[in-house]
């Protein structure tokens, strides 16, 4: 099976320990690449000309709260990017925020995911999350 | 912090004038503008005279009074039709009107400045004395409300960035709370075999201290939200929220063997969301609060009161004792060593907080030994029953 794709998107070194840890164990196997904030992640996505070929990942997971540029930026400019938009973004938050979640759907969000507080839990829903778009969906080659 | 916040900004030359209270004298004639000025002039205000009805509406538009002395009589537009005019205008509602006239003390003049919303009238010849303390109290009046309403800002003002201070507090705080839980289930895991039974007790306290902190952080939230985020009504069916509420609660009622039960629930226009909050804290209060003697019983209903539902939650637990009445709804109050009953003690000031802001009520009956039924009422939306 082929590697699935996954830009990590997250400032907090715990939950990228988390998250590494989880996926290593993923029924199906993942590469990652992290990005510690919005704007690390738009300089992988689409890097100065020169500077090396752009990141195209099959999925990116995304926190909200960050420094530089939060969740919810670098997710309007991805999808407001024609080379990127079609791109799933999962949020993965700790935000139970209603209004987070209203507003991420609004900016084309592809699901939104409270991070558990049980860590059996987070790596379940991080396993069920490259399940569905790893092996469920279809998506764009 | 308040006593900074009290103070004005002062915005312009006239910004501490702005506070003085002004008083309009209408009256068609000059000499009596001039005397009844005379008999006011002691009085800390500022003193406005206009000789005719229109002249005064052109005052009415550019200043906030604090009390308008009216002639009735004068030609052209009289006391009572320029009374009308003025109450049309937004910055006079509540602004007193006396009307001084010296037409005979007819009730039909009486009436009509009562229809117009004239709070006093005097009669002409006037008494000076009676005209100053008359108008010395409508100043202080005055001032009494100028003094409610710029406190009730503050206050407000205030109120609000504690809300704001503690929903980003603990909205912030879930993330290391979450980290400090995991990682220390890591560490229980990893080490499980190198550490030795005090190690592994010190972890212990680690993970639960951090799973309590998650549970007050979350309770912390729901508080904070309430207020701040739109109730949306709707219609509600209360006994599929109720349900719901009930399959969290299945293992502990499996295993207190605790018996539900509950006759006929409405639907109804609420906030589900409400409904929710209010099922989850009274079950969960109801099946908390048990000696471990005999097996709970919890009773859900709901009665049609003309303009609400009244919706009780009974249960025979031990009860709440009538001296803890008044701290009962109070946020961060608990009446319990952890040890025995662990909460938060948020749970029915969320409550409370919620019912208000929707316009209902909750409040308890209570025999300490033998059980605690709250009660709460929703407010009908619809047309009350005849």
């Amino acid at each position: 099976m082929k590697p699935f794709k996954i830009l990590v998107v997250e400032d907090n070194e715990g939950d990228v320990e988390m998250t590494q840890r989880a996926l290593a164990k993923s029924p199906h196997p993942c590469s990652l690449t992290i990005a510690n904030d919005g704007m690390h992640a738009l300089e992988l996505l689409r890097p100065e000309p020169g500077t090396g070929a752009p990141l195209i990942p099959q999925l990116i997971l995304l926190d909200i709260n960050m420094p530089r540029m939060d969740g919810k930026d670098l997710l309007v400019a991805v999808k407001s990017d024609p080379g990127l938009r079609h791109i799933p973004v999962v949020m993965f938050t700790s935000s139970e925020s209603p209004t987070d979640i209203r507003e991420c759907y609004e900016r084309h969000a592809s699901c939104y995911v409270v991070k558990p507080f049980n860590s059996g839990k987070y790596t379940q829903a991080l396993h069920d999350v490259v399940n569905f778009w790893g092996t469920i969906s279809r998506l764009p080659h | 912090m308040t006593s900074t916040m009290l103070r004005q900004p002062v915005t312009g030359p006239d910004a501490l004038a702005e506070n003085v209270p002004k008083i309009l004298l209408v009256d068609d004639r000059w000499e009596n503008l001039l005397a009844t000025e005379k008999v006011l002039r002691p009085l800390p205000a500022r003193i406005f005279k206009a000789s005719s009805g229109n002249e005064a509406l052109s005052l009415v538009l550019r200043h906030r009074f604090a009390i308008v002395l009216l002639d009735v009589q004068m030609p052209e537009m009289d006391g009572f039709e320029t009374a009308m005019l003025m109450q049309e205008h937004e910055g006079m509602a509540g602004v007193p009107i006396i009307f001084v006239t010296a037409i005979s003390k007819e009730e039909k003049y009486a009436s009509r400045a009562a229809e117009i919303g004239a709070v006093d009238y005097i009669f002409k010849p006037i008494n000076p004395d009676i005209l100053k303390s008359k108008v010395a109290v409508y100043i202080d009046l005055y001032l009494q409300r100028e003094q409610i309403l710029r406190l009730n800002a503050v206050l407000s003002q205030s109120n609000e960035e504690l809300e704001r201070f503690a929903y980003i507090c603990s909205h912030d705080m879930q993330e290391p709370v979450r980290m400090m839980n995991a990682f220390a289930g890591l560490l229980a895991e990893h080490a499980a075999e190198k550490l030795d039974d005090g190690s592994r007790r010190y972890l212990n306290f680690i993970l639960d201290n951090a799973r309590r902190m998650q549970k007050m952080i979350n309770d912390i939230l729901t508080f904070s939200r309430v207020g701040r985020e739109d109730i949306i009504v709707e219609t509600v069916d209360c006994e599929a929220v109720l349900a719901e509420v009930l399959s969290e609660f299945e293992d502990q009622i499996r295993e207190t063997d605790a018996q539900v039960t509950y006759g006929h629930l409405p639907r109804l226009e609420a906030s589900s969301t409400l409904v929710r909050i209010l099922f989850q804290n009274l079950i969960g209060n109801a099946l908390k609060y048990q000696d471990g003697n005999r097996r709970p019983e919890v009773e859900i209903a709901a009665v049609r009161q003309r303009h609400a539902w009244r919706f009780a939650v009974k249960d025979n637990g031990i009860g709440i004792d009538e001296t803890f009445r008044s701290r009962i709804f109070t946020i961060f109050q608990r009446l319990h060593r952890k040890e025995d009953y662990p909460g938060t003690g948020i749970g029915l000031s969320t409550c409370r907080k919620f019912i208000q802001l929707y316009g209902g009520e909750i409040d308890f009956v209570s025999a300490p030994g033998e059980g605690t039924t709250f009660q709460f009422t929703l407010p009908v939306k619809e047309a009350p029953l005849p």
